[in-house]
């Protein structure tokens, strides 16, 4: 019976081998349509043409995130990412060397306030003071700037889908326009890393501080995320939760976020990708003459500690009103290393679809857990990281219950053999997610930034897939007894004190 | 060639470093910048096909990627499913693909389907259910039957309806968690009320009720040709799809034709509705009041008047309260306008606690602004043009395109309705704007919720007027029906208390009783110290003698008068607290004890704490939950939901007056701190009372 199941999927592997080989989807097609160019400055910049509406999408991508932060300055990289939508010295002022004045001001007085204010005994006369004119300083500075100038100029020509994130790794901006917007687009976007302007930043501040509130403080996933990469990590700042700590939200000034722009907002560590209707020979110029503008400056230094092999074994417990959550964490090297396929081939026989091993043993078999994943990359993937199981308990079941089961998952790959079939579905499914992935202009423009950025080099996007369908079972046994160990563990849970409300 | 260019391109850029800026026509104004038109394109429609027995069905070719996408869309979900199935969709919407069909289990098709990367999925949403099938172009022919065999012969198999159980059970243990999602449920519910099929929610109950014979009957109503609209989109030849689908379907008879049910909106009673949530560090806000549908001509005034208001971060609502004041993340607003039924005037927005007064005030403001001021000429053209010029997006992909002809056709619109669009939109003015903001947006009618800690708030959240808690506790599964009701198990634990406090005859025979104690309280003047002497004459008089170092205070609860005697004089209560009062007085312990037999009083068991019961009593709309010692009926402690928040009474001690038991040490605790305490010193029952306790002076 297995022997002719075996032959019938490797039967199935090779049609889809072969009808993969004439497809236009391969990493040959793609080649031909794509152009890269690195300019003068040091700026990579990707170019695929998809013609079929007069639209465009693009997405530049700073190889900088929450890791490049120390202590006094978490939620600075995140904070930048708020600030690259308040304009430039050409958009968003009434009248630049006015503004450029009063916004010195209102530093020197919030370095004065802030002086003042950290002493071991500070006069609290003198500090309210100096706070008052520190707000009377930025509301002389207000009066002389256009609210949101650079987001009104995006909407009105009818871009959409304008948003950026900070993750651990990097800092991501996009949105998409009718393409006869090109060279208004180009203006636009190198004029935020031109020249930014920290504008209204104090007011961003408390915006921020209000994103910490509903994603981190007021969500029991938020709570235990923050508290669990704060234990998996003791030396790498992954342990930091992107959005910052409060005293840090409270703190950190425009100063400091200039100092982090001019260190990491660097032409060579940015990456730009631009997918959609447009015809490079009218392009290229355009992109030439704007982003050529940004200053060349050195390339800021790479990130020096690297988390110490983790000997203890730790974890976290939150005991809350809310449902239980389980999650554990173990240590895997960056997503350059050699294993990284194997490691993704173990997170799809964990996690993807119903054939998936904790779906079929927590979520089918036992009931235990409504939904349940094995996954990479956790913060980040740049630097050595987690790989992370997570677990949604069902009523009547507790942390303890999915913790036994994940483990009984993990013994198994850890000593049987992946079969054979189970192991070329997940390659056959890795193959067909990469065909699906390959539409949509503002997807590919990010997916093609981000792969440029973290790999080195947007081809690896498809080398990725040839590299997964190369693991074998044996990778698979290798890797687990390397990785889920013990001391190589971290818990974070949610334990549920009295019934649901 | 091209690279000739790029070294000449490099020699300019270079060049250029050293000339100055006005030499490479540099741009220092984005008006400077030309527009050239936007090149026309028409986005390829897909051809639509009616079959005789009433099917519709859409086929669009798009070989860019080897990949053939279709769905099955059908008429009928949740919409039309009875309240007291609430959320047979969702469970009809998993078992249909995980029960399998008659002849392979879902676990077979499992195995067969994602060894191939292909998907066949079912969903089942507010208005309608669907099959879809996602396929490598060369599985087409393996996986289109079973794809046509799930859609025509599900098998719904118990071991899955189960499973499928589970998980809604999870998702309504889990529906309290997060203050964001409590806010979305709750608004709904008081825009539409809680009966109306776009407000109803699963319970436990619910879901327990649904059978397997419910989800084979609702797929013999539903799935009929002539309620189903196909759409398929992908690598393959259209015309030898398009003779593969008739000849599949075109001998499959009509059936009944779906219908849409009546929206059962009931208006939300303008006001201040409070939902305690302790666990954040926000509050959240919305406010609601009934909006309109698509099918209104002044819906295009209206969305411009939704993109001036709360549009992205262009609009107002983003403007003034992000960007200007620093108050929230997120906030937005807006008349909705669904397809085909009532939508809802909502805004929303999350702030922290300590700017929840500042933050409503300041969205109704807004609110108001938008009613009875003109917008201007600059928010118009900046909305008109975002619209406008934006535009090209709705139809960039095949895909898109597809899909809107799909979404026309179900809702019953012209199919050239979106190239007709713009033009409507051109045409709006100014005053069109100020006709449908006087006319759609009605301050005065907005029920605001607010869900937080409101012992953070700046101030408390009735000095923006008479508050209405509502309680979110989940029900238990055992519980009667969600419209309330007593539960057996509930009947049973509070007879068990009766029992523990003397038993019914010596309960019933109470007419009265009046108790000494002494108080401590913590307020916010600080911690205050009162001896108190209560008198209940029952079922609704109360006179509370309290001396306080300030004098003494009474108050008085009776059917007649309401009022308070102070060093300063009488005064009337007012109607919120007297209402609270006497809610309070319904579900005092011996109160509900005397009515254990009425049929307007409801004894529910509302999960367990530990080892103890928790019993939900309802008193004609005054609730209360009492917390209790299963094996000897001991009240351990009671929580009541107001506006402060949860307070919590732990009765300490009981003690024995005559052949009845009452408590006697009680400690309060309120949203989680400290709130006082309080020790019975004297118990009298069927005291004499005074001709003029209850009378006003």
């Amino acid at each position: 019976m297995t022997a002719v199941r075996t032959r019938l999927s490797m039967l199935v592997a090779l049609t889809l081998f072969a009808a993969l080989g004439v497809t236009a989807q391969d990493l040959a097609s793609f080649e031909k349509r794509m152009q890269v160019r690195t300019l003068g400055n040091g700026l990579t910049v990707l170019m695929l043409e998809r013609r079929d509406a007069p639209v465009f999408s693009y997405a530049t991508v700073v190889n900088a995130g929450s890791a490049q932060e120390v202590p006094g300055i978490t939620g600075l990289a995140h904070m930048f990412e708020h600030m690259a939508f308040k304009g430039s010295d050409q958009i968003g002022s009434k009248d630049w060397a006015a503004e450029e004045r009063a916004l010195r001001k209102v530093e020197e007085q919030y370095r004065a306030y802030e002086s003042a204010r950290g002493m071991t005994r500070p006069d609290e006369a003198k500090v309210e003071q100096l706070r008052k004119a520190w707000q009377d300083s930025i509301a002389e500075a207000d009066k002389l700037m256009e609210n949101d100038e650079f987001s009104e100029i995006v909407d009105r020509a009818g871009g959409v889908g304008m948003n950026a994130f900070t993750s651990s790794d990097v800092t991501a901006y996009f949105f998409s326009m009718p393409s006869n917007r090109f060279e208004l687009w180009a203006y636009l976007e190198s004029e935020r890393f031109r020249k930014p302007v920290f504008r209204q930043f104090y007011k961003e501040r408390d915006v921020v501080f209000e994103e910490r509130r509903m994603r981190t403080e007021s969500s029991p996933f938020g709570r235990l995320f923050e508290q669990f990469v704060g234990a998996a990590f003791i030396a790498h700042p992954y342990g930091f939760a992107g959005v910052g700590w409060p005293s840090d939200l409270h703190a950190f000034s425009a100063s400091d976020a200039e100092e982090f722009a001019k260190k990491y907002y660097v032409p060579s560590n940015m990456v730009l990708s631009i997918v959609g209707d447009v015809n490079p020979t009218e392009a290229w110029p355009i992109v030439e003459k704007y982003f050529g503008r940004l200053p060349k400056a050195p390339a800021p230094p790479a990130l020096r500690t690297v988390e110490p092999p983790q000997i203890a074994e730790r974890s976290v417990t939150l005991r809350e009103t809310a449902q239980p959550i389980y999650m554990e964490g173990y240590h895997r090297p960056a997503a350059s290393h050699p294993d990284n396929a194997t490691y993704d081939v173990i997170s799809m026989l964990m996690s993807s679809g119903r054939t998936s091993r904790l779906y079929k043993t927590l979520v089918r078999d036992q009931k235990i857990a409504a939904g349940a994943a094995g996954f990479n990359g956790f913060p980040g993937e740049k630097y050595p990281n987690l790989f992370t199981f997570y677990a949604i308990t069902t009523p009547g079941h507790t942390p303890d219950d999915v913790q036994k089961s994940i483990r009984a998952e993990i013994e198994r790959i850890k000593t049987e053999d992946i079969p054979a079939e189970e192991l070329q579905s997940v390659k056959t499914r890795v193959k067909a997610g990469l065909i699906r992935q390959l539409t949509g202009n503002s997807n590919l423009a990010l997916q093609l930034a981000m792969t440029q950025t973290l790999a080195g080099d947007w081809r690896e996007l498809f080398r990725d897939v040839e590299r997964i369908d190369k693991v074998t079972a044996a990778d698979v046994k290798r890797v687990a007894n390397v990785t889920f160990t013990e001391s190589n563990r971290t818990v974070g849970k949610i334990e549920s004190k009295g019934a649901a409300k | 060639m091209r690279k000739t260019a790029a070294v000449l391109a490099t020699t300019l850029f270079i060049a250029g470093l050293f000339t100055s800026e006005s030499v490479l026509g540099q741009v220092t104004d984005h008006r400077e910048i030309k527009t050239p038109p936007l090149r026309s394109f028409s986005m390829p429609q897909p051809k639509r096909i009616q079959l005789d027995n009433g099917m519709v069905i859409f086929i669009q070719e798009d070989k860019e990627l080897p990949l053939i996408r279709g769905s099955a869309l059908i008429r009928g979900g949740g919409r039309d499913v009875p309240a007291a199935k609430a959320g047979l969709t969702g469970i009809y919407g998993q078992s249909w693909r995980t029960g399998g069909t008659k002849t392979r289990t879902g676990d077979e098709l499992d195995q067969f389907l994602e060894s191939r990367a292909a998907m066949v999925e079912t969903g089942g949403g507010t208005d309608s259910t669907s099959v879809s099938l996602n396929v490598l172009k060369g599985d087409f022919d393996t996986v289109f039957p079973i794809w046509l065999d799930l859609l025509r012969n599900p098998a719904f198999r118990q071991d899955k309806i189960d499973l499928a159980k589970t998980q809604a059970n999870t998702a309504i243990s889990r529906r309290n968690d997060e203050p964001g999602s409590i806010l979305n449920r709750e608004a709904n519910r008081l825009g539409y009320g809680p009966s109306s099929p776009y407000a109803r929610q699963a319970e436990y109950a619910t879901i327990a009720s649904v059978t397997q014979q419910d989800l084979l009957d609702f797929h013999k109503r539903t799935v009929h040709p002539n309620n189903i609209i196909l759409s398929f989109i992908g690598d393959f030849d259209a015309a030898q799809l398009e003779k593969r689908l008739r000849d599949t379907f075109s001998s499959w008879p009509r059936g009944p034709q779906v219908a849409k049910p009546d929206p059962g909106i009931t208006q939300p009673k303008p006001g201040v509705y409070f939902v305690t949530k302790d666990d954040v560090t926000q509050a959240n806000i919305a406010m609601v009041h009934g909006g309109t549908d698509r099918s209104n001509p002044d819906y295009p005034a209206l969305q411009i008047m939704n993109e001036i208001f709360g549009g992205g971060f262009s609009g107002r609502l983003m403007q003034r309260l992000r960007s200007e004041r620093g108050l929230t993340y997120g906030v937005g607003g807006g008349v909705g306008a669904p397809w085909d039924y009532p939508g809802l005037f909502r805004v929303q927005m999350a702030t922290k606690s300590e700017t929840a007064i500042e933050s409503v005030e300041a969205l109704k403001g807004e609110v108001a602004r938008l009613v009875n001021d003109p917008v201007t000429a600059a928010e118009l053209s900046l909305a008109k043009e975002s619209i406008l010029n934006a535009y090209v997006f709705t139809m960039d992909t095949r895909d898109k395109a597809l899909g809107q002809r799909v979404q026309l056709e179900f809702y019953g619109f012209p199919a050239d309705y979106f190239t007709k669009y713009p033009s409507l939109i051109q045409q709006v003015t100014a005053d069109d704007v100020q006709r449908v903001a006087k006319q759609y947006v009605h301050p005065d009618q907005l029920a605001v919720l607010v869900v937080g800690k409101q012992s953070s708030f700046e101030k408390p959240l009735s000095s923006l007027g008479t508050v209405t808690p509502i309680d979110i506790t989940i029900p238990a599964a055992d519980a009667a029906s969600t419209a309330g009701g007593s539960n057996p198990a509930g009947m049973a634990l509070v007879r068990k208390v009766q029992e523990f406090a003397g038993g019914k005859a010596a309960i019933d025979a109470v007419t009265a009783v009046r108790q000494t104690a002494s108080r401590n309280m913590v307020t916010p003047q600080g911690p205050m110290s009162a001896d108190t002497v209560t008198l209940v004459q029952y079922p609704d008089s109360l006179r509370q003698e309290m001396t306080l170092p300030m004098g003494k205070v009474t108050t008085v609860l009776a059917p007649g008068a309401s009022f308070v005697i102070t060093p300063m004089g009488t005064q009337d209560l007012p109607g919120s607290q007297r209402d609270q009062a006497a809610g309070e007085l319904k579900t005092e312990v011996v109160n509900v004890l005397k009515n254990v037999d009425n049929p307007k009083y409801t004894f529910t068991t509302a999960g367990t704490d530990g080892t103890a019961q928790i019993l939900a009593v309802g008193a004609e709309g005054s609730t209360v939950r009492w917390v209790v010692d299963p094996a000897t009926g001991r009240l351990l402690r009671t929580i009541r939901s107001g506006q402060a928040g949860e307070t919590v009474t732990e009765y300490t001690e009981w003690k024995k007056f005559g052949n009845l038991n009452f408590p006697t040490a009680a400690q309060m605790t309120r949203a989680g701190e400290k709130a006082g305490d309080m020790r019975v010193t004297n118990v009298e029952v069927n005291p004499t009372i005074d001709a003029n306790a209850f009378v006003k002076p």
